[in-house]
């Protein structure tokens, strides 16, 4: 027979039970999604940062890593989009604010995921371009600010209608000793959209004609149509400069194994999944950074990354999700840094599908939707609500003048009824986790419609089955985009994707169109930006994206660290950008 | 025993087989992974030349024929995404796993049969209850809120445990092994945790239906100590399920891997499979699944081996 248990046994049972399930859940406490209120608001991220960093200083005092006075592009560049850019929100204000360890030489950089491989023209992901370029040198580069900077290049002109010249520092090596010229340059380049090489850039500079190598400090482009942007397409993804006789001796195989460059860090070891180890770069032309080595550790999951973050065992991390900005902020050895997103997170709509093929249905929706209550609720605050198609921070096009996107429900209601809405279903095929908070917002976007009066529906589909659909262009409504321009202007993001033939071209207006192509080929800036500000208006009649939000892009930073973040994930160790305060 | 040797052997293979051609179908119907590689704003004549190039042009039994060749072979293609023999980066990955899936295996052995043992012995007692209430959580908490919860208290508030990662040192090297133990320690108690629940109470329940034996009741009446009786003639006659448990767990562990080495960093063969069928990696998943498939079916067929052994009553044949 079974003894039969007192209640003080019991009692003691549960208790012991409880206190272990009642420990662990303790510090998820102190992990609590930060309240939107105790936020900055979202209108507070329009400002400026309080004071610039150093790395923000145009960098005409800092001549041996940094464009110099005299390495500014000349005039007639001048329809290069180089020109100040509205300084993104930075949170943590990009300085430290407590002392680094005592000789603490080594720098920890946690991923949301790891780098899958390290030849720069194989591929265009975040994971990969972040160590990319610190491996590499590109001709140009941009900083925090998104000022277009010369980089190995230290001028830059128009030669012609077609023509660019430009002029190569001489004193940059690559890491195995050899010096780097401008036939690596054109090596690069061109290997871009060679058949052979098999790139996946090949449509990043397939619009040169020929490359020239006069002398072994100049380049000149000669392109197919005039290009205005072509000094900003060689700072981002395809412009990372090769070395050209050691590629060939070993190999694209060996290459990706044992990458060599010019930049600011050299290649020691990669263990898959676990660590890639880069020493810094002592004899780096501008100048070596400010630690001996730098390790890329991935950890996919958010609260394992934070946790490294805030025992120390990383000095940066990527992807600090909204909901742990306050809780990095308040620890005693990390801030977050943010900055905006270069592009936006917009549903972008199917325009040949009815109802959506009619602009007043499209304008509906689009004031249907309460913008501020998303980025206050979903994002915590951490993000603005656009005003058009063009990112806040592009250098062209954007009008800071206009009034973020309205939300006024009896408008949109009224708008319906003028357009004939007959209660047909509107779909959103959302992903989830693709795009941060993909899949909340899109049930926000639903629930606010319907509110409306819209038969809004959401249906969740998976990364590859909305890359497939973005392929053939068969989504039945509308579908989350990140649409982000590369070269901080809206021909690489609004004209790149809804033009005519773009991945997103479901909508056409003539005068729209001939804007846009105008505006491709001129290498006058003030036409081209009259030019986007009408295609905005046309835009903003018809819609073919509803923009949502530009989300500032966190990360987590030890607060012994004088580093921010480029908003357009070009992720920067240079001493002009990180230093540590000894 | 050769004729079992040869049917299980046939029978491995015939699983295996049946394995591949499942993730083989699995993964093509599941999409194209040339538009994930791709630039969005990438030509069609570029989606066209990428696919020709890793020959998903092919239809779809051609496809299925040069994949068993391959196998035949023993190449299973180049991994899509990182450009490198498919087969090598899955088995490169391997010893991470197993060395996270023994660490786990041993603490659900040296922890769980024992609890499990003292449970039974101690029926009903405050040991007893404590024991397999903390058994249940550890079959019903989730992998991952177990893993972050280790994370959050003994490797952040307590700073006793490092939180990510496998560690720089070598096995090989017994300097390293505090720093090695160290890193395994959490992955391993949370991978683990489910394994040791199991393992506790199927024990628990093996010795109590033993207890009730005449031989049990023979024993202690010839004399022998309560102890004796337990390890000697108790444990020994409830040890044909437990040791299958433990056979199924080890392969569980393997599998199961996927959640913790994701929470923990710990660059295995489960996280590799992950990231893999996200970026419709076919020849990375494929021979992942295959190499973990592998052993399974051999730790089962040595489970297999050692009835006989536990139980000389048993024979193959």
């Amino acid at each position: 027979m079974p003894r039969r248990q007192s209640p003080a046994h019991w009692a003691a049972v549960t208790i012991a039970v409880l206190s272990l399930v009642l420990a662990a859940c303790g510090p998820q406490q102190g992990a609590a999604p930060a309240k939107p209120a105790d936020t900055k608001p979202a209108a507070e991220a329009t400002k400026p940062a309080a004071k610039p960093t150093e790395a923000a200083k145009p960098a005409a005092d800092k001549p041996a890593a940094a464009p110099a006075a005299d390495a500014k592009p000349t005039a007639a560049a001048a329809a290069a989009p180089a020109g100040p850019a509205p300084a993104a929100k930075v949170t943590g204000g990009g300085q430290a604010t407590s002392k680094a360890p005592a000789n603490k030489r080594d720098l920890t950089v946690v991923t949301a995921a790891d780098v899958s491989k390290f030849d720069p023209h194989l591929s265009t992901s975040v994971n990969d371009i972040t160590v990319s370029f610190q491996i590499f040198d590109n001709l140009t580069t941009r900083d925090p600010d998104l000022n277009l900077l010369p980089q190995v290049a230290t001028e830059w002109k128009t030669t012609g209608e077609r023509g660019w010249e430009f002029k190569l520092r001489p004193d940059v090596k690559f890491h195995n000793g050899d010096p780097l010229t401008s036939k690596d340059v054109k090596f690069s380049i061109e290997r871009t959209y060679d058949p052979d090489a098999k790139t996946l850039v090949a449509t990043i500079f397939n619009g040169i004609e020929t490359i020239d190598t006069p002398d072994d400090t100049t380049v000149v482009f000669t392109t197919k149509q005039p290009d205005p942007l072509l000094p900003a397409r060689l700072a981002f993804y395809g412009g990372q400069i090769l070395p050209e006789t050691y590629f060939k001796r070993v190999g694209p195989d060996e290459f990706n194994n044992k990458p060599v460059g010019s930049g600011v860090v050299k290649f020691v070891e990669w263990v898959k999944d676990d660590r890639l180890v880069l020493d810094a770069n002592k004899e780096y032309w501008g100048g070596a950074p400010d630690f001996d080595r730098v390790t890329f550790k991935p950890i996919p999951e958010a609260a394992p990354r934070v946790a490294a973050l805030l025992a120390g065992e990383a000095d940066i991390i990527t992807k600090l999700p909204s909901d742990q900005v306050q809780r990095v902020d308040q620890s005693d050895r990390a801030r977050s840094e943010g900055a905006f997103y270069a592009g936006l997170y917009v549903l972008a709509v199917n325009s040949k599908a009815p109802p959506l093929d009619n602009p007043k249905i499209k304008q509906a929706l689009s004031l249907a939707i309460d913008r501020d209550a998303i980025v206050k609720s979903l994002w915590r605050g951490q993000g603005i609500v656009p005003n058009g198609p063009v990112a806040k921070g592009d250098q062209i096009g954007y009008d800071a003048n206009r009034p973020p996107l309205e939300f006024n429900l009896d408008k949109a209601k009224t708008l319906l009824q003028e357009g004939g809405y007959k209660n047909e279903p509107i779909y959103i095929e959302s992903t989830q986790g693709q795009l941060q908070n993909d899949r909340q917002m899109s049930e926000a976007v639903v629930e606010m419609w319907n509110k409306a009066g819209i038969n809004a529906q959401m249906e969740i589909i998976e990364a590859s089955v909305r890359a497939q659909k973005n392929r053939d262009k068969q989504f039945k409504g509308l579908f989350w985009s990140d649409p982000t321009s590369t070269v901080q202007d809206p021909d690489g993001m609004m004209w790149r994707l809804l033009g005519p033939g773009g991945p997103q071209d479901y909508w056409r207006e003539p005068e729209f169109d001939r804007l846009g192509a105008e505006a491709r080929v001129s290498l006058d800036s003030a036409l081209r930006d009259a030019n986007y500000k009408k295609m905005t208006d046309i835009f903003l009649e018809h819609f073919p994206w509803l923009p949502i939000v530009q989300p500032i892009e966190s990360y987590g930073v030890a607060k012994y660290l004088n580093w921010r973040p480029n908003p357009n994930q070009l992720f920067q160790l240079r001493k002009e950008v990180l230093t540590f305060n000894r | 025993m050769r004729q079992f040797l040869i049917r299980r052997l046939l029978r491995a293979i015939a699983a295996l087989w049946g394995i591949s051609t499942i993730v083989f179908v699995v993964m093509r119907l599941s999409g194209d992974p040339v538009p994930l590689m791709l630039p969005p704003d990438a030509p069609t004549s570029e989606i066209f030349r990428v696919r020709a190039e890793l020959g998903l042009d092919q239809p779809l039994p051609v496809q299925y024929a040069v994949f068993l060749g391959n196998i035949l072979r023993g190449e299973m293609g180049r991994s899509i995404h990182m450009r490198q023999p498919a087969m090598q980066i899955a088995a490169e990955r391997l010893p991470a796993t197993l060395e996270l899936a023994l660490g786990a295996f041993f603490l659900a052995v040296v922890i769980a049969v024992p609890a499990g043992l003292i449970s039974a012995a101690k029926r009903n007692s405050l040991w007893d209850n404590l024991a397999m209430g903390l058994a249940l959580i550890g079959q019903s908490a989730p992998t991952f809120y177990i893993g972050i919860m280790l994370i959050l208290i003994l490797g952040l508030e307590l700073r006793l445990f490092p939180i990510s990662g496998r560690g720089q040192g070598q096995w090989s090297n017994p300097a390293d092994w505090p720093l090695m133990l160290q890193h395994i320690a959490l992955p391993a108690v949370t991978l683990g945790a489910f394994a040791m629940a199991s393992i506790a109470r199927l024990t628990r329940s093996a010795v109590i239906d033993v207890m009730r034996q005449d031989f049990i009741r023979t024993a202690r009446a010839k004399g022998l100590s309560d102890v004796v009786v337990l390890l000697q003639h108790n444990l020994k006659n409830a040890a044909i399920p437990i040791v299958t448990i433990m056979g199924l767990q080890f392969g569980t562990l393997l599998g199961g891997a996927v959640v913790t080495e994701t929470v923990f960093s710990w660059p295995g063969i489960g996280r590799l499979a992950i990231q893999s069928i996200f970026n419709r990696d076919y020849p990375v998943v494929q021979s992942a699944v295959l190499l973990v498939a592998a052993f399974f079916v051999v730790v089962n067929f040595l489970v297999d081996l050692t009835y006989g052994w536990l139980d000389p009553r048993i024979r193959y044949g």
